[in-house]
C-alpha cells in the first residue's frame, strides 16, 4: 500500500462509473418526466411527460458525456 | 397475494412460497404513540446481528497482542480488507477517518445476509426493507455533512448542483437531473439493489428446498427429480454465500464512492 502523491488516482473508479451512469440516467428521466406529468397535470395536457422524459434522457446524456467522454 | 400453484401438482397441492414468506407475525406486540414497535423474528435478528458485530470487534480487539492469534486475527483481516480495498482505493489516505464506519457497515450488512444461508435461522435480515433503508440513509446523511463539513454549506451545494464547465442556460436543463440523481436516486438505489438482491436469493432457495422436499416425498417418477434438485440446493447455498459477501462489499464500496465524491469537488 504505497501512496504515492501525484498520481492518486483511485483504479476502483471503473464499477462506480457504470453506476453513476445508470443512476444519472434514472435521475434524468425521472427529473424531467416528473416536470413534465407535473405541467400535464396543470395545463391538462397529455403529452408533456414524454417530452420531459425525451429532454431528461438528452440531458442525462449531455451529462455523462461531459463527465465522462474524452479528457 | 396467492401462491402460485404448478399446474402437474394441483391435486397433491404443491404451493410454491411467494413473498409471504417475508412477513412473520408479532411475538411481543408494542405500541408506543401509534407508532408499531412489535418485536417479531426479523427484530431478534436484527438485535442478534447486532450483538454479534459488537461482540466480534469488541472480544476481537479487547487484548490486542502484536502477534495476533484467533479471532484478532480474523478481525483484523478483515479491517485490512476495508482499509486496503475498499478505503485506501477508493477515497485514499484522507478517508481512513471513516474506516470505523465503513468496516461495521461491511460487517453488520454481510451477517445481516449471511442469515439467509445459515440454519436454522434461513432468512436474510436485509430482505426486508427497513435496514437497507436506513443503512442508505445514514451513508447519505453521512456524505453530505462530509461535504459541507470539507467545502462548506454554500459551496458544496454549488458543486453538486451546478457542475463546473457548462454554459450557464444549461443549467436548467440539468441542476434537475443532479438534484434527483445525488439525493434521491443514490440512496434508492443503494436500498433496492441491496433488498432485490436479498428477496431474489430468499425466494429461489425457498423454492428450491420446497420443490426438493415435495419432490423427495412424492414416492414417484417424481423423485429421481429430487434427487438433482437438492445437489442444485447445495450449490445455491454456496452462490447465496457469494452473493451475501458481494453486495455487503458492494453497499460498502458505492457508500465510500459518495463520501469520496463529497470530499473533493468535482472538477
Amino acid at each position: 500500500m504505497s501512496e504515492s502523491g501525484p498520481e492518486r488516482e483511485p483504479p476502483a473508479r471503473g464499477a462506480e462509473m457504470v453506476w453513476s451512469i445508470i443512476g444519472t440516467l434514472i435521475a434524468g428521466v425521472l427529473a424531467w418526466g416528473g416536470i413534465g406529468w407535473l405541467l400535464d397535470r396543470w395545463l391538462g395536457t397529455r403529452y408533456l411527460v414524454a417530452v420531459g422524459v425525451v429532454v431528461g434522457m438528452a440531458g442525462a446524456f449531455y451529462l455523462i458525456i461531459k463527465r465522462y467522454g474524452g479528457g | 397475494m396467492t401462491a402460485p400453484t404448478l399446474p402437474l401438482a394441483q391435486d397433491e397441492g404443491f404451493h410454491a412460497p411467494g413473498i409471504e414468506i417475508f412477513e412473520w407475525p408479532d411475538i411481543v406486540h408494542i405500541e408506543v404513540a401509534g407508532i408499531d414497535l412489535s418485536i417479531n423474528r426479523v427484530v431478534l435478528q436484527m438485535f442478534l446481528v447486532a450483538l454479534l458485530t459488537w461482540g466480534l470487534f469488541y472480544f476481537g480487539f479487547r487484548r490486542p497482542k502484536l502477534v495476533p492469534s484467533g479471532l484478532q486475527n480474523v478481525m483484523e483481516s478483515v479491517v485490512d480488507f476495508v482499509r486496503g480495498q475498499i478505503v485506501l482505493e477508493v477515497i485514499g489516505r484522507e478517508g481512513l477517518r471513516f474506516l470505523p464506519y465503513l468496516t461495521t457497515l461491511f460487517v453488520f450488512v454481510f451477517f445481516g445476509n449471511l442469515g439467509g444461508v445459515i440454519p436454522p435461522v434461513f432468512f436474510p435480515l436485509n430482505g426486508r426493507m427497513a435496514l437497507p433503508a436506513i443503512m442508505a440513509i445514514c451513508s447519505v446523511l453521512l456524505f453530505i455533512s462530509v461535504g459541507i463539513s470539507q467545502q462548506g454549506f454554500g459551496p458544496y451545494f454549488k458543486n453538486t448542483l451546478f457542475p463546473p464547465g457548462i454554459p450557464w442556460p444549461v443549467y436548467i436543463l440539468l441542476t434537475p437531473i443532479e438534484l434527483i440523481s445525488t439525493f434521491i436516486v443514490r440512496p434508492v438505489t443503494l436500498a433496492i439493489r441491496l433488498l432485490a438482491n436479498m428477496i431474489a436469493g430468499h425466494l429461489i432457495l425457498s423454492v428450491f428446498f420446497v420443490a426438493t422436499g415435495y419432490l423427495l416425498t412424492s414416492m414417484n417418477i417424481g423423485s429421481l427429480f429430487g434427487v438433482g434438485a437438492l445437489a442444485f440446493s447445495v450449490a445455491l447455498i454456496a452462490f447465496e454465500l457469494f452473493v451475501a459477501g458481494l453486495q455487503a462489499y458492494v453497499f460498502t464500496i458505492l457508500s465510500a464512492v459518495y463520501i469520496a465524491g463529497a470530499l473533493e469537488p468535482e472538477h
